[in-house]
């Protein structure tokens, strides 16, 4: 949700980011994620290609958000419906929830790993 | 009643370390807010520690504050481990030049090497015209052609006489 609103309020025609690349500033060189804000923005406002070009794997990462927005507001409401799956619903979203995040980052996880 | 709401105490710090931690650890393995991420990571084991000393006095159940504080742990490496990866693309990144110096003098030597026993031909046409050139890069080759050259007409001086 915070990524959601982070992204709309932000624009990138006016390129008002508060946050800038650590990484950028130390080594003077782009990294995995750099243009990641731009590439939320973008998405949100409808211009897909554009967002593709800012960040290549922006629209994965955005997925991963947006996916984890609708699965928090659906398993809520099968918590309180189904009283007796609980354990099982926790279970399933725990599951879910990782193996979204490792897709979805998985190219960042490979950038942390080959620099380290 | 008491002990409800010291065990709702306990849960709830559970909880708010849990989240803290997995914003934590999501936000560890972006590149580019890695590094601030240890400071939620530190209000995540700061929370689960404080939650967990609790559940302890209250002998509560204490498995969300353990999971909030492993995940809290791991992220916050994660995290700090984002330094080393700076110190090496900033190693790396003042090798490139002259990684980039040596390609170009590798590529170099291996043209001068493929040019060395070469065979070179040039061919111009102009309408009906045409020249043909056919030479060769081979050291060895030019040196004959020059000793023949030399010795079919030995003549020829080619020293000027001084006075």
């Amino acid at each position: 949700m915070l990524v959601m609103i982070y992204s709309v309020v932000f624009s990138p025609d006016e390129d008002d980011y508060p946050v800038t690349c650590i990484h950028e500033k130390l080594t003077g060189q782009p990294c995995v994620s750099c243009g990641l804000s731009h590439s939320f923005s973008l998405i949100l406002r409808g211009r897909v290609e554009e967002a593709y070009q800012w960040n290549v794997y922006g629209m994965r990462v955005f997925l991963f958000f947006a996916l984890q927005l609708l699965m928090r507001i659906a398993f809520s409401l099968f918590y309180f419906r189904f009283t007796d799956t609980r354990k099982q619903l926790i279970i399933m979203d725990i599951i879910g929830s990782i193996l979204l995040f490792l897709l979805a980052f998985r190219q960042f996880f490979a950038y942390l790993i080959h620099y380290s | 009643m008491e002990e409800e709401v010291k065990n709702n105490t306990g849960q709830n710090l559970g909880i708010a370390a849990l989240i803290t931690a997995i914003i934590t650890f999501v936000l560890a393995v972006i590149p580019c807010v890695g590094l601030m991420a240890i400071i939620p990571g530190i209000i995540a084991i700061v929370l689960a520690s404080v939650g967990l000393s609790h559940a302890a006095r209250t002998d509560s159940p204490r498995g969300v504050l353990v999971a909030a504080l492993i995940i809290g742990i791991v992220a916050s490496l994660i995290s700090f481990s984002q330094v080393f990866v700076a110190g090496k693309i900033a190693e790396k990144a003042d090798k490139w030049p002259g990684k980039i110096e040596k390609i170009i003098s590798d590529v170099q030597d291996k043209v001068l090497e493929d040019l060395e026993d070469a065979n070179v031909s040039i061919k111009i046409e102009n309408g009906d015209e045409k020249i043909e050139i056919n030479t060769t890069t081979n050291k060895k080759d030019l040196v004959e052609k020059l000793e023949k050259l030399e010795g079919e007409d030995t003549s020829v001086v080619d020293t000027l006489d001084r006075e």
